[in-house]
């Protein structure tokens, strides 16, 4: 039972973002296979998600002269654009009914790593977040493809400058270490070589619309990773994804964030075997494999998004009606985690990276923020003697330790407190 | 080195976090040590400036009568009259008047084209080789991490300022500290003691659970009034005029940690090794300007670092060593900028150094694949600050290696 229990609770927290009220005992109840089945299928409406309505995002076009009443406007304009952007993004976290979509929307954010800060438009962050959606659990390959003909990813990483004439490489080198292959899985000269196959694209700054410009594109044979052709961006992308080394890496990167990165994979390669033909959800499928999920040792920290998401669905809260959004997107900064805004081009960190103190007294202070804008009359409703199991079950936590629960029984008649230091315990903040 | 446990080297990257179980001070640890076990006047300070994208070394000490750098980088390249002249053919970057000054002072030392076989031109591999020191074997620890292995037990002897400790101070067993910046708000009352319950360990944690037990641990360890090591000024940097906003950068987070460490140098922390890092060195596009403001970052928070620590008996006993992974390629690419590349200087800088240029400055004429040819190797540099700066044989932590320079 206590197996069933862990691999219940960490279905619900990695492959979603945390039960809503009631979900997990009833989860319980159900049992390991219908709650795997019911989580990992995707149904074909969610009416959750339906709810948020789209930001309102536009083309700003460019960038209006200095010292202009347009460019006042427009600074103006740009700015609500760049903070409804991700606003929008919690709303489908947190009003899902169905979160494995979004959740791996999630994942593929923080691996095609792109931040807004240089994109500096909301326009294109927005239509990049709609194309991982579109792939989150599709094909890689034409996600891979869709994402080289993605034009905030191309500008992020200077592919509007890659031309024949002065090849730049930082895109070539990132789709092979970061994207696709995983690092020393190609040589220098397949990075050079790659660089030139994907010239000749041009972005639009404003929209992120990409233009191909046969003038700066370099039409010669490469060679990349020992096959030579009139390589171009697309059919570059397809030879990368075609490796054996891309089911390799992309079950790497989905393990370390979805499973364990202190444990290995396991050694018999299923993982990428289920990925044969690329199909994402079918690794998903398979890293949720019972013999996976009840390993003890696999925990893992929730990076800040996921706890507040986590947080947000418990309490049935929705992020863009906090008072104040503003004020949200600063505890998030202040935990160093923004949607759009990912550190570098690596994506965030992990696990105890996560833990430090700073990090634990802006939990501190944002849990507090949180519910005294929630509705805690369930909570208050339950006798006190009766909170803290209850409590467990509610928040899909496996078991408060010994230390956790003398915590909480010292605040159990104030609900506020109990729950601030229940949302704040070691054993919510990681997913044993 | 599998890449997986690279993988796990490189956790602190991002591209790959796993997170070392680093201790986690607070200033009033610090201060508590400073207090009770001073540094040892005379006892030499090595602090670490990372520079993290790998900076451009050639727009960094810019040979500026040589025809190839301009023929090879017409956009990007400065004009002779323009650089700080270090000598017939070598010049500053004109953002580093900071650091130009200190060389006229002979407290500079350049060591010219460093890096290491087979370079790597990934950024998060290369920071790995260069913070790991072991090139060739590629181990699994800093070099300075190894460094605090050799010593005594001590947490306070390697910081590294920010939240999340660099690999560079990473040891197999025992690790660096890590010291967060800015001061910490913590709940007080009765809730605070309820709050502080959480931080208790117990036996049925596992690793991650037992440390977010210790974060807030070390959390309440804080005292609810600031320590007096916070509360003092920083050294005043009495020869330098006061300028606000005066630098290209403003008010960079790197001054900002040198401003912690300066305190806690003149408190007499029983520290020997300070790590401090700012990154945006990619410049793979519209390099000029993105350089040369963070250039002139990093030269005037050393520079006012320096004057600030001249007024403390510890001013000469300081050593600060610059890196960046790698240098960027000799010829600009489309974009007014460059991409990654090989070799670049490493400065040495403080009273201890004898100042001027080490190591043979790369030929533009004899690249290698159009990258810079590697003239030194990084753990000669390495070498002499395990034996001259912090007085520890530098052979077995650097895996063998026995040549050493002599910038002390």
């Amino acid at each position: 039972m206590e197996t069933d229990r862990l691999e219940i609770a960490r279905l619900y927290h990695r492959f979603g973002f945390g039960p809503r009220p009631g979900e997990f005992k009833a989860a319980l109840a159900k049992g390991v296979s219908a709650t795997k089945t019911s989580l990992l299928s995707v149904p074909a409406i969610d009416s959750g998600a339906a709810k948020v309505a789209e930001p309102n995002i536009t083309n700003l076009g460019p960038r209006p002269a200095q010292k202009t009443s347009e460019l006042i406007e427009f600074n103006i304009a740009l700015r609500q654009q760049v903070k409804e952007l991700p606003l929008w993004w919690l709303d489908r976290m947190a009003l899902s009914d169905h979160t494995l979509t979004e959740r791996m929307t999630w994942f593929w954010h923080g691996h095609w790593a792109t931040a807004i800060g240089k994109i500096n438009y909301a326009y294109p962050m927005h239509i990049q977040n709609k194309t991982l959606r579109k792939h989150a659990l599709g094909n890689f390959g034409e996600m891979a493809t869709a994402m080289v003909n993605d034009g905030a990813l191309q500008f992020w990483l200077d592919g509007n400058e890659n031309t024949v004439k002065s090849p730049n490489e930082n895109f070539a080198r990132e789709l092979m270490e970061l994207f696709v292959l995983g690092v020393n899985r190609y040589t220098e000269t397949d990075v050079r070589e790659l660089s030139r196959a994907l010239t000749g694209y041009q972005v639009e700054r404003s929209t992120g619309k990409l233009f191909f410009n046969a003038k700066r594109y370099d039409p010669n044979i490469k060679t990349i990773l020992g096959s030579s052709t009139t390589f171009n961006g697309n059919s570059a992308t397809a030879h990368l994804v075609a490796q054996k080394d891309n089911a390799k890496f992309i079950s790497e990167r989905l393990w370390f964030r979805f499973i364990s990165s202190q444990v290995g994979l396991p050694s018999d390669n299923s993982l990428e075997k289920s990925f044969e033909a690329r199909d994402i959800s079918k690794l998903v499928v398979a890293l949720a494999d019972s013999q996976i999920l009840r390993n003890p040792d696999c925990s893992i920290v929730k990076a800040p998004v996921e706890w507040f998401i986590g947080v947000a669905r418990y309490l049935n809260l929705t992020p863009s009606e906090l008072k104040t959004p503003a004020q949200l997107l600063g505890y998030l900064d202040k935990l160093a985690q923004v949607p759009f805004s990912p550190p570098n081009v690596g994506g965030w960190p992990t696990d105890e990276s996560w833990l430090s103190s700073a990090s634990a007294q802006s939990r501190i202070q944002f849990a507090a923020w949180l519910i005294k804008q929630a509705d805690l009359t369930a909570l208050t409703a339950t006798a006190p003697a009766k909170r803290i199991a209850w409590l467990q079950d509610e928040l899909g936590v496996l078991a408060f330790s010994n230390r956790t629960r003398l915590a909480l029984d010292g605040v159990k008649s104030n609900p506020a407190q109990l729950l601030q230091l229940a949302i704040c315990s070691p054993e919510y903040v990681v997913s044993a | 080195m599998d890449t997986l446990s690279r993988r796990k080297f490189l956790q602190l990257s991002g591209a790959a976090a796993v997170g070392a179980a680093a201790p986690l001070l607070t200033m009033e640890d610090i201060a508590h040590a400073a207090q009770v076990r001073p540094l040892p006047l005379g006892t030499p300070i090595l602090i670490m400036v990372t520079l993290y994208g790998g900076n451009d070394g050639l727009n960094t000490v810019v040979p500026y009568t040589d025809p190839l750098y301009f023929s090879m980088r017409p956009d990007i390249s400065y004009a002779p009259e323009k650089v700080l002249e270090l000598d017939e053919q070598l010049g500053l970057n004109p953002a580093m008047t900071g650091i130009k000054s200190l060389w006229d002072q002979q407290k500079v030392a350049i060591v010219r084209g460093v890096g290491y076989p087979k370079p790597d031109r990934s950024h998060f591999t290369s920071m790995a080789i260069w913070q790991s020191g072991a090139p060739v074997s590629r181990l699994n620890s800093g070099w300075l991490g190894r460094w605090v292995e050799s010593q005594a037990v001590d947490p306070m002897l390697a910081i590294s300022l920010g939240s999340v400790l660099p690999p560079l101070l990473a040891g197999e067993k025992r690790s660096g500290s890590a010291l967060p910046l800015g001061g910490l708000v913590i709940p007080t009352g009765t809730f605070a003691k309820d709050c502080q319950k959480l931080a208790q360990a117990v036996s049925t944690d596992n690793k991650l659970m037992a440390a977010a037990a210790t974060s807030m641990r070390t959390l309440f360890s804080v005292s609810n009034t600031v320590t007096p090591v916070l509360k003092m000024p920083a050294p005043v940097a009495d020869d330098l005029p006061t300028v606000n906003g005066g630098n290209a950068g403003g008010d960079s987070n790197l001054a900002q940690q040198l401003d912690v460490v300066a305190k806690l140098i003149a408190a007499g922390s029983p520290t020997r090794v300070w790590s401090v890092s700012l990154g945006g060195f990619d410049t793979h596009a519209n390099e000029a300007n993105a350089q040369a403001e963070l250039l002139g970052t990093v030269s005037t928070a050393l520079s006012r670092f320096t004057s600030q620590m001249k007024n403390t008996p510890r001013g000469k006993d300081i050593v600060m060593m610059v890196y960046s992974e790698f240098g960027r390629r000799v010829k600009g690419n489309a974009s007014q900028g460059t991409d990654h590349g090989t070799a670049g200087p490493v400065f040495l800088i403080g009273d201890r150094v004898k100042g001027g240029f080490y190591g043979d400055q790369p030929s533009l004429s004899n690249l290698v694949n159009g990258d810079l040819a590697v003239t030194t190797d990084f753990r000669d540099i390495y070498a002499a600050v395990l034996e001259d700066v912090l007085k520890t044989p530098g052979e077995k932590i650097l895996s063998g290696w026995k040549s050493k320079g002599q910038y002390f």
